[in-house]
Formats: C-alpha cells, structure tokens, sequence
C-alpha cells in the first residue's frame, strides 16, 4: 500500500514538478482554463437565450392558432344555432372537430380535445371528444381550473409527453367554448416541441464543439506565441548557463531591433566585459605564478651554492679557531632557518596565486599521526614534553594529501612543544562518517581570546619575548589553515590563560564531499590523561 | 680511475661549489654551462653521471635530457628548484634517473651519487628469464630471442630486482630503498615514472604488461618464469 501510494505522489509530482519548472506549461494551462471558464459562460447563456427565444416564438404562434381555432369553432356553434332556436350539438361539434383540426396547422400539433367543464346543468349534453391517441392525462387539473376560472383568456402550460422510449417536451394550450344550450367546454390543443428540442439541442452542440475548438485553438496559439516569446529568453538562459561553465566565447545571436534583440546585445555586452575581466585575472594570477616559479628558481640557485660552501666550511670547523668554528655554526644554522622561510613564503604565495592542487592518496592518518610523533619525540623530550596518542577512530582510510595533512600536524604539534611548558601533549584522533579530526591539546599557558584572534595572522607570534625551538617562521598556522581550507576542512581553536591549548583540523573523508560536525568536541577531554591531569601533579619531567 | 661527473648548470658558482664538493669526495667534475655544451661533453668526456639542472638557457634541462637518452643510458640525476608535481614528472618521464630539490645538502647529493654509481645488484644467477625476455646479468644485457633490448642502467637494475625474486610482491618504498638507494620515505613517483618506461622497452604491449606486472594497492612484481636459471655464480 506504502508502495502504492508513493508511486501515486510520484505520479502527482511530475505534473507539478513541470508546472513549478516550465513557463509553456504553465503559462498555456493557465491560458486554456481561463479561456474555457470565460466560453463556457459565454456559451451558456447563448444557449439560454436561444433556448428561451425559441420557446416563446413558439408559444406565441401556439396560442395565436389556439386563439383562431377557438374563435372559429364557437362561431361554428353559434352558427349552429336554427332559426328555431335548437341546435343540433353533435353535428355542430363534427364541424367544430374539423375546423379546429385545419386551424391547428403549425407543425408538432398533436391533437385536441374538447372537454366538457364539469359541474353544470343544462339543456343539452355535447360529448366531450377527443383527437385519437391523445392521453388526457397531460391536461391537468390546474390547467383545467385556471380556464374555468378565466373563461374568457387564452392558457398554456408546458408539459412532457411520453412517447416510444423517450418523452419529449410539448405545450398544450387552452380556450374555453361555449357551445348553446350545451353549457361550457373547454377546448385544448396539444403541440409537440420536438422540433423545437431538437433544433435546441443542434445549436447546442454545436456551441459544445465550437467552445471546444475555440479553446483548443487559444492554447495552440498560446503554445505557440509563448515559445517564441520565451524562445530567446531560453537560449539566453542555456548561454548564460555556458558562460557559467567556463566557455567564455559563447554569445547570444543578435539581430532585428526589438527588445528581444536589445537584450541579447546588452547580454553580449555583459558577457564581453566578464571575459575581459577573467582573462585579465587569469593572466594575473599566471603572471604572479610564474613570479613565484622565478623567484623560486632564483633564489634557490644561490642558496644552494651558499649552503653547499657552508656545509664545506662546517665539515672542516675543527680546523679553525673557536671563534671560526663558532661563526660556521651559526651561519649554517641561519641558512637553515632562512631556508625554511623561504619554503614558507613560497607555499603561502602559491596559495595566495591560487596555484594548489591537491595531490590526494589513500592515506591512514593515524599511521601519519604516529610518524609526526616519532618525528619530533627528541625535541619532545628535550622540553620534557611527553606525546601522547588517544585514537578514538579514524583507522579508516582517507583521502587528503598527506604532506599537507602532515605539515599541519607538525605544526601543532611543533607549537605544542614550544608552548607546553613541559607537560604531556595529548593528540587525539576520531572520526565519524563524514570527517575526521586530529586534535593536540597542550597543558601550557594557554592564550587570552585577543591572541586566539590573531594566532592565523602571517608573522604573528603568542610571546615574542619565548625561545623558539621549532623553528617557527611565523607562517606556520597561516599555512596550515590554507592546508585545511584546500582540503575542504578548517582549524578550530581552544585556549584559555593556563589552561593550555587546543588545535584541532578537521578534514572531510575526500576534498570533495562535505561534512557538518566535528567528530571531537572542543577541547577534548583526554582520557588517559584524566586523572593525573585533575590532580594537577603534572609537570616538568613528570611525564613518561 | 675516479668516477667523471659531468656538471650541466647555468649558475657559474653553484656549477663550480658543486665540482668543489664533487672533488672533495674524489669524483672528477666537468662542468658545462648550458644544453648544448653538455651535449658536447656527453661525447667528448663520457661522463660515468649527469648532474642536470632543470633550467637552462636556450635548450631546457628535460629537453636535454630526453637528447641525452637518444643515445646514452648514463645515469643522470636532475637538480630541480621545484618541488611542483608536473616538472618532477616531466624530468623523470624525459629519462632523468632521479632528481635532488635545491636547496640540498652536500651529503644528500653525495649519497644520490653513490647510489647510481655503485654497481648492480649481485644476482645470485647470472641469465635470468622472465616471460619471453632474458636477463643476462654479467653481460648487463636483456633480450627478447634474438634482439637486444637497450635499458639503461637503471632500468636495468629495477628489472633485475623484481626477476630476482619472481614470487615476491616489491612495494614502492622497497624499490625505492633497493634501486633507489632511499632508506626514508621517497617520493613514490619515481618508481611509477620508471616503471612506466620500463614496460615501453620490455613489454610487447605496455598497457597489458606481462613483465613487470601490478599488484593493486600492493607494487609491483616480476611475470611468471619460464625457464628456470642456469647456472650459478
């Protein structure tokens, strides 16, 4: 039944889905239903009128012949009448008979009868009488009593005649007689409106088929004139579509000077000045591109050699004197740092070009995670740091790329060490079905909300007065945050003033798909660590 | 005799700190400034490795590379100021062996020499065959019946290392490690680029290969062996 009824709300759907999507179905249904609303009433009281008028011609010539028959027939009688003064009644009648049938020339006339009014004494009795086959029963009693009471007035009422199978409608009309010494009569005749009926119900259809036609036509020609007015308006749409897409070339024809023409111009126009424009950012950003390629290029040329000759330079310090030796050092340290700088500013302004594209494999983050770990355990441990894993999910593949993934958890991981007062660095890991997160939360000195604000700011640093022992070049979290976006995710991040920090990435299972809720609330709450961490025990070399 | 390193770059002082570091290891440098005078030296000198900076002036790193290949397996490693995908790629597909990214350290370059200098793998055979094709290893040749296939060396070397264990699935990082000389995560590329090559000189036909064969989400292996080894070494 479920079934049943969804097939038909799908059935319902598809009529209203092109109602709500296309203009001609709308504006070609609307168009016909008004157009039959406003013929059918038209058609209507045609039909009424006719109706009417044809009823009442005929009543008219009806009455007028009721009227001559009666006039003839009591002349017959009153002629009837000898000079004696007697009246042979029957004779009289045989002569009214067929002088009132001649009167009843019209056709549908079916009959007459004369009838006796009841309920008076006289001298003579004339037999009531009758056309043969006519029912009486269609002379009603109120037909009867209102020509009893009007002697002197024409009557008439409409009435059904049942005939083989079917009834048609008639009318009977009625005069009264007075017949000498015979008392008073009443004469009716009895007229068959088929003719009428049917002459009705011809025009009738007619009407019926030319409404039908008529409507028809309006929304063959609404159909029509609408598709050539909308015509443009769709081709303009399926451009507009096309220029959306990426095929800048695509134009809308132009010709005649209406106002369809003047929209296909102003549109063209519109589409000139956009290509234009795209083109113009397009060559800028490849322009920036290539800069950045060149600078890379050229800086990295002479780097290499500086580098190259320091490395010399180091492997011989033991040669030199303390203060050389010394000099070496520190020159192949800077070089190192002005190294890492200078791969920093180069993936911020690829990113700022809009030059990055993902290189996205199957990667198992947790396994990355743990390889972040080992990577910076020494330095870890140096600060007194211990590293510590909470998987909570994420053992799943996902698709991100991982260098970039990895540089973001170095990162938080790196600012952890560098800000964590000796304490445990706890990463989580959890995943649910739509995205996965890694978080590192810190026991350190936390940050005051102003300094949340500005922690993605370039070259921005929590404390400049801290050593730094990552080697930070203040473009870390800017980068890392830009990592995140070209993933589809973003960084989220908690910090209170000694309480510590919380970094978290949260990344979509694929760039592609997206994802509402972070899988780890924020800060979480780290399980292993719980206990220790209430009783506030930890610190500096207490960890494992 | 001490190894010849034929030094292509256009950066005159980078070009001789390199042949510093180079002679300081005991290689013998030559230096050449741009494609064509290195095309010179690949004839005149016969340098046993080509270092190869990817920009030159005139004719291209990975132009001259793909020259260098028409008629010479030597070993060429490229300098990249790059580490953007297309021209890793376009160096590795135009033959290069391997590449080092600048700025690098003396050792890194040292050792990505030594790698490619060392000699081959020690089969414990000396023919080999896999499929249809035979592996003579002293002579460091391959053939297909009667003809000659030309691998460079380490084309060669990578060949030789799936035949050798013809029931063994290698993974990227293990030829990496192996052929490569890469003991920490290497970029996998450079196995998929030579790979690639490999089957379009082995294989009759590289899109069906027989030879070095893929193992979904695993590596790659060596084809099923026909004739088994003849003799040992």
């Amino acid at each position: 039944m479920g079934a049943a009824w969804r097939s038909f709300v799908s059935a319902a759907k598809a009529p209203v889905g092109l109602w709500r999507t296309s203009l001609l179905t709308r504006t070609v249904v609307l168009t016909v239903a008004l157009s039959g609303i406003g013929v059918t009433i038209i058609g209507g009281y045609m039909s009424l009128t006719i109706a009417d008028n044809l009823f009442s011609s005929r009543t008219n010539q009806v009455l007028s012949e009721t009227a001559w028959a009666a006039s003839t027939a009591q002349s017959l009688f009153d002629n009837s009448v000898s000079a004696a003064g007697t009246i042979d009644v029957e004779t009289a009648n045989t002569a009214a008979q067929t002088a009132i049938r001649s009167a009843q020339s019209s056709p549908g006339g079916s009959g007459f009868a004369i009838l006796r009014t009841p309920g008076q004494i006289t001298a003579q009795t004339m037999t009531s009488s009758s056309s043969a086959g006519l029912d009486l029963s269609v002379v009603s009693t109120a037909l009867r009593s209102q020509v009893v009471s009007q002697p002197g007035a024409l009557h008439y009422q409409s009435i059904t005649l049942e005939g083989t199978g079917q009834s048609r409608p008639g009318i009977v009309a009625s005069a009264s007689l007075q017949v000498p010494s015979a008392g008073a009569y009443e004469l009716y005749l009895i007229y068959d409106l088929a003719d009428v009926q049917s002459t009705l119900t011809a025009i009738q259809q007619t009407l019926i088929a030319g409404s039908l036609a008529l409507v028809l036509t309006i929304g063959i020609v609404t159909f029509f004139v609408v598709r050539l007015a909308i015509g443009p308006v769709r081709r303009a749409a399926q451009t507009a579509e096309r220029l959306a897409q990426g095929f800048l070339e695509e134009r809308l024809a132009e010709s005649g000077q209406d106002v369809i023409a003047v929209l296909a111009r102003s549109f063209n126009k519109m589409a000139d000045s956009l290509q234009t424009q795209i083109v113009r950012l397009a060559n800028l950003s490849q322009v920036q591109q290539r800069f950045v390629s060149d600078v890379s290029h050229e800086l990295r040329t002479p780097l290499t050699t500086i580098r190259l000759a320091g490395d010399v330079l180091y492997s011989q310090r033991k040669s030199f004197n303390a203060e050389n030796a010394r000099t070496v050092e520190l020159l192949i340290t800077q070089i190192e740092r002005f190294e890492i700088m200078l791969t920093d500013l180069l993936e911020m302004s690829r990113y700022d070009a809009g030059a990055v594209a993902l290189e996205v494999d199957e990667v198992n983050l947790v396994g990355l995670v743990e390889d972040c770990m080992d990577q910076l355990g020494a330095l870890a441990e140096q600060k007194g740091s211990s590293l510590v894993l909470e998987v909570r999910g994420g053992y799943g593949d996902s698709e991100v790329d991982q260098r970039r993934i990895r540089r973001v958890v170095l990162n938080f991981l790196g600012n952890a060490i560098d800000h964590g007062e000796g304490k445990p660095i706890v990463t989580f890991i959890d995943s649910n079905e739509e995205a996965v997160a890694i978080a590192v939360r810190d026991w350190g000195l936390g940050m005051s909300s102003d300094e949340v604000e500005r922690v993605f700011d370039r070259f921005w640093r929590a404390d400049p007065s801290r050593q730094r022992t990552t080697g930070g070049t203040g473009l870390g979290l800017a980068i890392a945050q830009e990592d995140a976006i070209a993933h589809g995710g973003r960084i989220e991040v908690w910090s209170e003033v000694g309480q510590g920090t919380c970094f978290m990435l949260v990344v979509p299972r694929n760039p592609l798909s997206t994802w509402r809720e972070s899988p780890l609330a924020m800060p979480p709450e780290s399980e292993s660590l719980a206990g220790i961490l209430e009783s506030g025990v930890v610190g500096k070399g207490d960890s494992r | 005799m001490t190894a010849r390193i034929l030094v292509v770059d256009d950066d005159v002082a980078l070009a001789e700190m390199i042949s510093i570091v180079l002679r300081g290891e005991g290689y013998t440098p030559v230096q050449a400034f741009d494609g064509p005078a290195a095309l010179a030296h690949l004839a005149d000198s016969t340098p046993d490795l080509i270092l190869l900076d990817v920009m030159l002036p005139g004719l291209d790193g990975i132009e001259v590379c793909a020259r260098i290949r028409e008629t010479s397996g030597v070993p060429i490693i490229m300098l990249t100021a790059k580490g953007d995908t297309t021209d890793v790629v376009r160096g590795l597909e135009s033959g290069a062996d391997d590449y080092v990214i600048k700025p690098f350290n003396p050792k890194e370059l040292v050792a990505r020499i030594k790698t490619r200098l060392r000699p081959s793998i020690d089969g414990a055979q000396q023919v080999i065959t896999i499929c249809d094709v035979t592996i003579d290893v002293p002579a460091h040749e391959v053939r297909r019946g009667e003809q000659r296939i030309s691998l460079t060396p380490l084309e060669f070397d990578l060949l030789l290392a799936l035949a050798l264990k013809p029931q063994q699935v290698f993974t990227r990082e293990m030829l990496l490690e192996q052929v490569w000389g890469y003991h920490y995560k290497a970029d996998t590329r450079l196995v998929n680029v030579h790979v690639q090559r490999l089957r379009a000189k082995v294989e009759i036909d590289a899109d069906a290969p027989t030879i070095v064969q893929t193992v979904r989400g695993v590596g790659y292996r060596a084809g099923a062996v026909v004739g088994q080894a003849l003799t040992e070494s």
